[in-house]
């Protein structure tokens, strides 16, 4: 009887993690180039780079890729139809206006960001999923939370695209 | 009241004196101040960079050897050393081009591409250091930044190409200055290596080296007209050029 306690206690213990455990990686590697911007989107030089750098971080925190490579890495031939690439263009920035959010409220004022995003298979360049990502923040916030929020918010994104894909 | 005047006078010249000098000693002050605030450098607040274990390089058809002339610092920085100024600063023990000479050999050696000396490269790497250490981030983290442009040149026939690579890296923030320097210095390790990956395993490296030394490989061939040898690999085009030489 208390052995069957203990299992019963161990596999109620074991099995609420099991259920959360993170799906195995499925792509060989994952390379998220820097964003590019149409022309009148004015953000500084470093929120490109910050906004890579996130992109990788969240990318690698899916655990859906093997490995997140740096933009124009090389990549093994074999490893190449296993391999996706994510490519991004900023739409459209609005810096926001401080006095409307704290006065109005409700969404008036926010400092937003849009993004088109197409992630791709790096052999053939077939298609896996466009993605259009709108991030909104207060405009209190200054444009490295702006990047983290849309770095945690494309990465969401790309992993559900790729596993409908790989559903479909 | 002669004397009173001249009282008088030294009154209104002691009170033009003590406002220069009262600011004076204000500028003092707050400079001593600010200097108090000024981080130095001790081996609590330093720390050692290097990589973890080297980064292998891709493999090359013709697999070349590579000589790093000079590291040059351009990243305009007046203390390159100090990587963060809050919380009594954190320090590198080196300058940020000895370390990343160090990575970049580090890795060119485990994969036996490294040349002996300087007299025997095929090719040499004369690396700008344009970035290295922490950059401005979103404040909840620490945002770890390497960038430098390589200068790839043939030595023999003086050709170059320009190749670039950035490492970034980011590590949680810290509350605890110990964890703090912990989380500094494994973030801009990870930055560093990611900087080091990108150059060795990038795709401009490897063009630049097809590019650089078929460029050697063709030399010959086309200067000579008279001999029809096909130059396939390294040795029989050296033994070919010193016969053209002695003719």
């Amino acid at each position: 009887m208390r052995l069957l306690t203990t299992v019963l206690l161990a596999t109620l213990m074991a099995a609420p993690g099991a259920a959360a455990k993170d799906p195995e990686a499925t792509y060989k590697t994952v390379e998220a180039k820097h964003f590019t911007r149409v022309e009148g989107v004015e953000l500084s030089p470093a929120f490109a780079d910050y906004l890579y750098a996130e992109l990788r971080n969240e990318l690698g925190k899916t655990k859906l890729f093997v490995q997140v490579i740096g933009e124009g890495e090389a990549v093994e031939d074999t490893d190449a139809a296993n391999s996706v690439v994510i490519q991004g263009v900023i739409t459209e920035y609005k810096k926001g206006n401080r006095a409307a959010d704290a006065i109005i409220g409700f969404g008036a004022g926010m400092r937003s960001l849009k993004m088109d995003v197409n992630v791709t298979r790096r052999s053939d360049h077939q298609d896996l999923g466009a993605i259009k990502s709108h991030v909104k923040i207060s405009p209190r916030w200054n444009e490295e939370v702006m990047a983290k929020a849309a770095a945690h918010q494309i990465a969401h994104e790309v992993k559900n695209a790729l596993k409908e894909k790989a559903k479909g | 009241m002669a004397q009173w005047g001249v009282a008088e006078a030294r009154v209104g010249s002691h009170r033009v004196v003590f406002v220069p000098a009262g600011i004076v000693l204000a500028c003092a002050l707050s400079s001593l101040s600010v200097r108090a605030d000024e981080p130095k450098p001790t081996p609590e607040n330093t720390i050692h960079v290097q990589l973890a274990a080297p980064v292998p390089p891709q493999k090359f058809a013709k697999a070349p050897k590579f000589f790093i002339s000079e590291v040059i610092d351009r990243s305009g920085n007046p203390q390159p050393m100090l990587v963060l100024r809050d919380r009594g600063g954190v320090f590198l023990d080196r300058q940020p081009t000895e370390i990343a000479r160090e990575a970049i050999e580090q890795s060119l050696k485990s994969a036996g591409l490294l040349a002996a000396d300087a007299a025997s490269p095929d090719l040499v790497l004369q690396i700008y250091l344009f970035h290295f250490g922490l950059a401005q981030g979103s404040g909840l983290d620490f945002f770890g930044k390497v960038e430098f442009s390589v200068i790839v040149k043939n030595v023999k026939t003086e050709e170059s190409q320009q190749i670039e690579a950035k490492g970034t890296s980011i590590a949680n923030a810290a509350i605890r200055k110990k964890n703090i320097q912990k989380n500094v210095q494994a973030n801009i390790e990870g930055a560093l290596e990611d900087a080091v990956r990108n150059l060795l395993r990038g795709t401009q490296l490897r063009e630049a080296v097809a590019a650089l030394l078929k460029d050697r490989a063709n030399a010959p061939t086309a200067s000579s007209g008279d001999m029809a040898v096909v130059i396939g690999d390294e040795e029989r085009g050296k033994r070919f050029q010193s016969r053209l030489v002695k003719r």
